[in-house]
C-alpha cells in the first residue's frame, strides 16, 4: 500500500522527466533497491513517454542524418566513409566540445573585477600624476624665461637711470 | 542500413553499439531521431537549434553508451530524452530575443496538450521547471514563494502527468 501511494505521487514520472532533487532521487534509489518492482514501473512510465513521443514523432532534415553519420565517423578516426578509402584531404571538427570550456571558481569573478579597478585607479592616477608634471614643468620653463628676460632687463634699465642722473 | 538488423532488439542494439558496430549506430539514429526531434522542437522552437541538439545528443550517445546500463533507465529511448532535453536547455534562448519567423510550429506537442491542461500555477512551474531548466530556488524567487509551495505545485503538476500519460498510452 505504502509503495502504492509512493509510485502514485509521480515521483516516477518526476524522475524520468529530470525533475527530480538530488535527495529524492538518493531516496528513489534506496526504495528501487528495497523494492525491485519498482524497476517495472520506471519501465512502464518510460515505455508511455516513448510511445508518446513516438505518436508525436517529426522527421528531422536529411542533413542531420548526413551530419550525425559524419560524427560518428569522425568518433570512429577514420574520417570518411565506412568500407572506403580514406580520401586525401583534412577534416576540421567545428561542431563544439566539451572540453573548449572549462568552468573556474565564481571568486575569480570578484578577483577579475578587483584587478580591472584596481587597474583603472592606477591608470587615473598615472594620467592625473603626468598632468601634473606637465603643469610644473610648464611654470618652471615659465619661471625661467621670466628670470632670463628680467636679467636682460636690468642692465638696461640702469643705463637708463644713468642718462636720467 | 542492412534490413536483418532493423528489427532487433534494444538490447541487441546496445550490444552492438557497444561493439562500435557502425550499421547499429545508424540504426540508432533512425530508430529514434524521429521521436526525439519531435520533442526537441517543443523545446527549442528554432528549427537550427533544435538540429543542432539531434546532432549533439547522437554524438554524445555514441560517446557515452557504456554508461547506459549504469544510468538507471530502463529504456534507451529514455535516456536519449534525458540529454535531449539537457542539451536543448542549453539552446535555448529568450523568447523576447526571437523575431518569430525562425519558429516552429509546436502548439500541437504532446508537452504543450498537457500543461495547457493544468491550473495556472502548475502550468507555470511545469513550463519553468521542465521547459526551461529553472531550478525549484529561482522559480519560488520568480513567483514570489516558497521552494516547498514550488515543490508542492510540481507534485501535483507530476500526478497529472501520470494521470495524463495512464489516459492516453496505456
Amino acid at each position: 500500500m505504502e509503495l502504492k501511494t509512493y509510485i502514485e505521487s509521480g515521483i516516477i514520472e518526476s524522475y524520468v522527466l529530470g525533475l527530480i532533487s538530488d535527495v529524492e532521487a538518493e531516496e528513489f534509489q534506496l526504495m528501487r533497491k528495497l523494492y525491485p518492482e519498482l524497476d517495472t514501473e520506471v519501465e512502464v512510465v518510460e515505455r508511455r513517454i516513448e510511445k508518446a513521443a513516438f505518436d508525436e514523432a517529426v522527421l528531422p532534415p536529411v542533413q542531420i542524418k548526413e551530419r550525425v553519420l559524419q560524427s560518428f565517423r569522425w568518433e570512429a578516426g577514420g574520417g570518411g566513409f565506412a568500407g572506403e578509402v580514406p580520401p586525401n584531404y583534412t577534416f576540421i571538427n567545428i561542431q563544439p566540445k566539451d572540453n573548449d570550456q572549462i568552468m573556474v571558481h565564481k571568486y575569480w569573478r570578484i578577483f577579475f573585477i578587483f584587478i580591472v579597478l584596481l587597474a583603472k585607479i592606477l591608470l587615473f592616477f598615472s594620467i592625473f600624476y603626468f598632468l601634473k608634471y606637465a603643469q610644473i614643468k610648464d611654470q618652471r620653463t615659465g619661471f625661467n624665461i621670466q628670470h632670463h628676460s628680467i636679467q636682460h632687463v636690468e642692465p638696461h634699465a640702469s643705463t637708463e637711470n644713468i642718462f636720467l642722473s | 542500413m542492412r534490413r536483418d538488423l532493423a528489427h532487433i532488439g534494444e538490447q541487441a542494439l546496445i550490444d552492438r553499439l557497444l561493439a562500435g558496430d557502425p550499421v547499429a549506430k545508424e540504426l540508432l539514429y533512425d530508430r529514434y531521431a524521429g521521436a526525439l526531434y519531435g520533442v526537441a522542437i517543443q523545446l527549442v522552437p528554432v528549427r537550427s537549434r533544435a538540429d543542432d541538439v539531434i546532432v549533439r545528443v547522437f554524438t554524445w550517445a555514441i560517446q557515452h553508451i557504456g554508461s547506459y546500463r549504469t544510468s538507471g533507465f530502463q529504456t534507451l529511448f529514455s535516456w536519449l530524452l534525458r540529454k535531449t532535453r539537457e542539451f536543448a536547455i542549453k539552446e535555448a534562448i529568450p523568447e523576447n530575443t526571437l523575431a518569430g519567423t525562425e519558429l516552429v510550429k509546436n502548439e500541437e506537442g504532446v508537452l504543450k496538450r498537457f500543461y495547457v491542461c493544468l491550473p495556472t500555477s502548475e502550468q507555470q512551474v511545469f513550463r519553468l521547471c521542465y521547459l526551461k531548466g529553472l531550478s525549484i530556488t529561482t522559480i519560488a524567487r520568480m513567483m514570489g514563494t516558497s521552494e516547498g509551495q514550488v515543490n508542492e505545485i510540481l507534485k501535483v503538476a507530476m500526478i497529472a502527468f501520470r494521470k495524463f500519460l495512464s489516459d492516453n498510452w496505456n
